[in-house]
């Protein structure tokens, strides 16, 4: 039940970015979860219904996509998407990487509720520290 | 509305893992998180390893439990520093509580640190806690599938200690399974067999550890 942390950062990181909305709650919340961080999605809604109570973003739609695997091989350096159990190098038959993209967690939007006919306002809060 | 954002929601603990390393490296300190099932012997493996390290080298355990303090006490006699950290009811050591049993540690004293993890094969696999290493348990009891039951856990290893074997033959233990699962998911950990009882493998161990400190 690691979810618990997980969904903890994703309330921090939702909070942040929903300081675009202008205190309006929080309608939903689009996350892209790698497989690698073994994340139950149930376990995280659950998580995230607890975590995100008295909020803004208290009763906000967890929208989950799964990030595509990738990887890179160290003895190679052919770049291949390898499966959660199989991280066997087609160029060099090792297993044997460095993971680019699949076990990380990443806030992709938040949507606020407000009426606005005239298209979504877009703000890239691109992490600094990304 | 909607704000894109694109934002690592791991950012925070990972910030902290990357601190927790920092102030391990300032001191020249080599840490080692210990990962497995329950019951897999992490801490007996500490308990008869440590005290055959070189004379001079010193050693410290940050001991994770959800709740008593039994495996501290165990280690009290092997390590010359150990804290307990209780988690509750967390299935995982979280880099915050790293980050505490930091403070509690003389870190100017110790030459290896050891986390010894929550006795859990998912959820610590999922977190950097600042260590330099993974060490993954696998005793023979638990079964010769679990490699590839666990993918991940073994996926993330540094080393892989396959441990309580002098039970192999007793349970009919297919080694060739579990080598076989790895040659899928790791082959760039070293895996080592180990009996805690008739002490095979534990020079084997020894050397590893010895290898790990930076400049050998």
């Amino acid at each position: 039940m690691h979810e618990m942390s997980i969904a903890d950062g994703v309330l921090r990181a939702v909070l942040d970015a929903a300081g675009g909305c202008g205190g309006r709650r929080v309608e939903r919340v689009e996350l892209a979860v790698g497989e690698m961080r073994l994340v139950v999605p149930e376990a995280l809604e659950m998580a995230w219904q607890v975590v995100s109570e008295g909020t803004i973003a208290a009763g906000a739609e967890l929208a989950v996509v799964e990030t595509p695997m990738e990887a890179r091989c160290r003895r190679c350096g052919r770049q291949f998407a390898p499966r959660i159990d199989n991280y066997l190098c087609p160029g060099c038959g090792l297993a044997d990487v460095d993971i680019l993209a699949g076990d990380d967690i990443i806030l992709k939007s938040v949507v606020c509720d407000v009426e606005q006919p005239s298209g979504e306002s877009k703000i890239n809060a691109n992490a600094s520290d990304a | 509305m909607k704000i894109n954002v694109i934002k690592s929601v791991l950012d925070a603990s990972d910030a902290l893992a990357s601190v927790n390393r920092g102030r391990m490296d300032a001191v020249g300190l080599t840490c080692i998180n210990i990962l497995s099932a329950p019951g897999s012997g992490k801490t007996t493996l500490l308990e008869k390893s440590l005290p055959m390290l070189p004379a001079g080298v010193r050693t410290a355990v940050l001991v994770g439990d959800l709740q008593t303090t039994r495996d501290a006490e165990r280690l009290e006699h092997s390590a010359a520093q150990v804290v307990q950290i209780n988690t509750g009811n967390g299935c995982h050591l979280s880099p915050s509580q790293i980050e505490r049993g930091l403070d509690a540690l003389d870190l100017t004293a110790i030459d290896y640190l050891f986390i010894e993890n929550i006795g859990n094969m998912v959820c610590p696999a999922a977190f950097d806690l600042g260590e330099h290493r993974r060490a993954v348990l696998l005793s023979v009891p638990e079964g010769d599938d679990k490699v590839a039951k666990y993918p991940t856990l073994f996926q993330k290893a540094d080393v892989i200690l396959l441990t309580k074997i002098d039970l192999a033959e007793l349970l009919e233990y297919n080694f060739d399974r579990v080598y076989d699962d790895l040659s899928r998911i790791n082959t760039a950990a070293p895996v080592l067999r180990l009996s805690m009882r008739t002490g095979e493998g534990l020079d084997a161990w020894l050397d590893w550890l010895i290898a790990q400190r930076p400049g050998k």
